[in-house]
């Protein structure tokens, strides 16, 4: 039996009174890329930092690469390559001190970080802005800053938290591009967005999570059948885009389009 | 991962000293290295620079004045063989130890290690970042000063005991850098939530009042005991009391006490027991530490402190400030943007609305508001002898409610910094930085007025009825201070900025600058005032005081609404600063 690249049992977080993630289990195959999607507040962000060990879950296991994270999250912080919400910059080093810094962090010895320090930033088109401040960036060269960081020691397995955001299609288009080479040398993507053309294009697997709970997960192929067969009055043969898949699934869910008319509104 | 040279992986890295640590910690150094440097590139980095010398110039003189001190109290108590008195002196500076650093929090720049999360470090090496960190602040600096006095008293008068002195107050100072770290620790964790920050700000503010009323009346008793005994007499008598003597037994067995025992019982030659004290010493160090430790594994584990969101609120109940608003039409009079109909213009109304909600959730400043407070006991106490017939004299009440105010300084002199992200909408929303900084001094100028007429009760409750004249020429002094802090204030805030964590006393980033000049304002402020009373009162023309002081204040005025008008200038200026610096998270 194949060890799954990420797996979940139970997974739960509680703060306070509000649950954010309610006992949400699944699991990623090695070499696929998900897409782990759901509206704003569902629990995306809380589930990515438990399985990438910034927040300790209150009940549930993560297992990454078939090891319990929370026996050996030295080991698998060493095989994970994380671009967290928010970041996690160092706003007063240049590009080249945060790469060289996180390359150590990760425990590259100088010569191999060095190398893929210069790599990098050349991939990432931030070669010469390398006198520049992290802090003087655009929104868009930080994201591409954080995307070196999360692989500058190769991982197995890479989150990454709304890595499009605010990059222009160029950078976008390179960023895919590395992402799915990377699939194709074996590498496991997991990935949250609101862009869900992006997740249509890239992942072969979803799962959706709507206020704390896994409402859906499976291909997107199995999702588009699902909807199909549970939807009136859907003819044979009509292909959903995940779009129309998403919105079915989340109006099951008790999600509503909002009818109040902002008559004030121009 | 074909080719990838890794240090210290296969099973060599060996722990918290292990190859792989040190590549860590050696990165560290060097990224805290890098950002020093970096930070040299602007005028702000290079100011704030100097303000660091400066500070750490202030400490080292602070602890080497402490550390003289209590030097020559330890040669006094070790050549008089007076050991019994030896744990007053050790207490004084566990007190330092544990106040030191929230007094100077706004000057110190603090680390959150909470970045080295995502990467594989060790638990024993966070765990030694983390009290190394602690080692480069104020208190430390300050405390191993006074430890480094007592060992030369000691040495000097008992040269024989120069290393039981050293073992016992390196144990002593372990054990204190390790409390420190996990009281902080254990306290951030409390205030991380709202509520519970609400109620210990609430709790804070009732006992320092208490504090305040409480204390005439021990000194009215303590005042009619002075009458009847000699001071010598006075003292036997206290300690021959039973619950002092019970207080020094039960002190004995706390790390201040025990440290003292020990060098006692080392002195007259009892090592054994002297070894013993040290002993349970090193035990409450294993304890501070383990306690310490538990509140550092849980971060390490991933306790988000910052991460927790509000609880969420009844789905039916309306905010007050949607912006959304379904019932909008219902309301007569209202115009279809939602004016409100307050008399004050809706942008001033809104941001004093904002800032009476967050004042009590933002400890930080809560405590610099209201730990001041604590200095009129203090300052009044050292008028007591000088108040004669229930009249105060002529100092004491100005003195008192300037103390009182000292913590304003971090309003006004970072009044953007709890914004946090929020500032982006200063600058996209049409309202003039003008008006949001207007808002902002009145609200500051409210509490501050309240802070003041509190002290001034306090002190007259303390020190007796102020003289009509002192009254009116401390009131127009205050009219000079204001205007004059909220003039400064408004130029260090959208100059010199930096984001308060609302949650947390230690551990704050901050501005060494923006500290340092503000400080250098108010000690400008009270030489002023200080300078004008005594000039005043030797001519006997207290009066002449009033008509001074509110012609600086006239002065002060026109200053604090030119710096106002100005200020959407200034604050376009300095934008990208004002947004990268209070919405950053590092």
């Amino acid at each position: 039996m194949e060890i799954a690249a990420i797996q979940t049992h139970g997974l739960t977080r509680r703060f306070g009174e509000l649950t954010a993630v309610d006992d949400v289990t699944f699991s990623v195959a090695p070499g696929q890329f998900f897409g782990f999607l759901g509206p704003n507040g569902a629990g995306k962000s809380t589930t990515i930092k438990m399985l990438t060990g910034l927040l300790e879950p209150s009940a549930g296991t993560v297992e990454i690469l078939g090891k319990p994270f929370s026996a050996a999250a030295l080991d698998l912080k060493r095989q994970i390559g994380v671009v967290p919400e928010g970041m996690a910059l160092l706003g007063r080093l240049t590009a080249t001190e945060y790469l060289h810094f996180v390359g150590r962090m990760y425990g590259l010895d100088a010569a191999t970080t060095n190398q893929r320090t210069e790599e990098l930033l050349e991939f990432m088109q931030l070669a010469n802005e390398t006198r520049k401040l992290v802090t003087d960036f655009s929104h868009g060269m930080q994201k591409k800053l954080a995307m070196a960081a999360a692989v500058i020691h190769g991982p197995k397995v890479l989150f990454l938290d709304e890595p499009f955001e605010g990059v222009d299609a160029i950078a976008a288009g390179m960023l895919k591009n590395m992402l799915t080479g990377m699939i194709s040398r074996g590498a496991t993507i997991f990935l949250t967005t609101h862009v869900l053309e992006i997740v249509e294009r890239l992942c072969s697997h979803v799962a959706i999570i709507s206020k704390g709970r896994l409402v859906a997960f499976g291909s997107i192929d199995e999702l588009r059948a699902g909807v199909a067969s549970a939807l009136p009055g859907v003819e044979q043969g009509q292909r959903f885009t995940l779009e129309e898949i998403f919105l079915a699934i989340l109006g099951a869910d008790g999600h509503q389009e909002s009818t109040q008319e902002l008559s004030w509104l121009a | 991962m074909a080719g990838v040279t890794r240090v210290g992986v296969n099973g060599t890295s060996g722990g918290v000293l292990g190859r792989e640590a040190r590549t860590q910690y050696a990165a560290m150094a060097r990224m805290r290295w890098r950002m020093f440097v970096n930070g040299l590139r602007s005028i702000h980095g290079l100011l704030d620079l100097g303000a660091t010398g400066i500070a750490w110039l202030f400490y080292s003189v602070f602890g080497l004045g402490f550390g003289l001190g209590l030097c020559a109290a330890a040669y006094s108590l070790a050549s008089h063989s007076s050991w019994q008195y030896l744990p007053i002196l050790f207490w004084v500076m566990s007190f330092l130890w544990l106040m030191f650093p929230v007094l100077v929090a706004s000057f110190q720049e603090q680390s959150d290690l909470g970045i080295l999360l995502r990467f594989p470090v060790h638990f024993g090496s966070y765990f030694l970042l983390y009290l190394i960190s602690g080692l480069m602040e104020a208190s430390t600096i300050v405390g191993v000063l006074c430890c480094l006095g007592v060992w030369f008293g000691i040495v000097m008068a008992r040269p024989d005991l120069y290393l039981w002195a050293m073992l016992g107050l390196a144990v002593f100072a372990a054990f204190n850098i390790l409390l420190v770290r996990a009281v902080f620790a254990w306290i951030d964790r409390w205030l991380s939530q709202r509520k519970t920050r609400e109620i210990v700000g609430a709790l804070f503010m009732v006992l320092i009042l208490s504090m305040q009323l409480m204390n005439p009346a021990i000194w009215q008793h303590g005042h009619q005991r002075q009458g009847r005994l000699r001071q010598r007499q006075q003292i036997e008598q206290l300690l021959a009391e039973p619950w002092v003597k019970t207080a020094d037994e039960v002190q004995r067995w706390l790390p201040p006490g025990l440290a003292a025992v020990a060098l006692g019982q080392a002195a007259e030659q009892q090592p054994k027991p002297a070894l013993e004290s040290l002993g349970v010493m090193g035990l409450f160090l294993l304890g501070a530490g383990s306690v310490l430790g538990l509140r550092l594994r849980a971060e390490y584990r991933g306790e988000n402190l910052g991460s927790a969101p509000a609880r969420k609120k009844p789905a039916t109940r309306p905010g007050k400030t949607m912006l959304v608003r379904d019932k909008a039409a219902e309301r007569e009079g209202e115009d279809r943007l939602g004016e409100s109909k307050s008399n004050a213009p809706a942008p001033i109304a809104a941001i004093i609305e904002k800032e009476i909600r967050s004042l009590p959730r933002t400890l930080p400043l809560l405590y610099a508001v209201g730990a001041p407070m604590v200095l009129v006991l203090v300052i009044s106490g050292s008028f007591i002898r000088g108040a004669s017939h229930g009249h105060m004299p002529l100092l004491s009440l100005p003195l008192c409610m300037f103390f009182a105010q000292i913590g304003f300084r971090q309003l006004f002199a970072n009044s953007l910094g709890t914004e946090g992200p929020g500032i982006q909408l200063y600058f996209l929303c049409p309202t003039p930085m003008r008006t949001v900084l207007l808002a902002k001094n009145l609200f500051h100028s409210a509490v501050f007025v309240l802070v003041l007429v509190i002290a001034g009760f306090l002190a007259t409750l303390r020190l007796g009825q102020p003289d009509g004249m002192v009254v009116a020429a401390t009131v127009a002094w205050f009219l000079f201070v204001l205007p004059c802090s909220l003039a400064a204030g408004n130029i260090f805030s959208l100059t010199m900025p930096f984001r308060v964590n609302p949650g947390r006393i230690s551990r704050q980033p901050g501005s060494q600058a923006s500290a340092l000049l503000s400080l250098v304002m108010q000690a400008g402020m009270v030489g002023v005032g200080a300078a004008v009373f005594e000039l005043c009162s030797i001519g006997g023309m207290l009066w002449l005081a009033v008509p001074i002081f509110l012609a600086l204040a006239a002065i002060a005025v026109f200053a604090w609404v030119r710096i106002l008008g100005n200020s959407d200038e200034i604050a376009n200026r300095n934008k990208d600063l004002l947004i990268a610096t209070l919405m950053k998270a590092e």
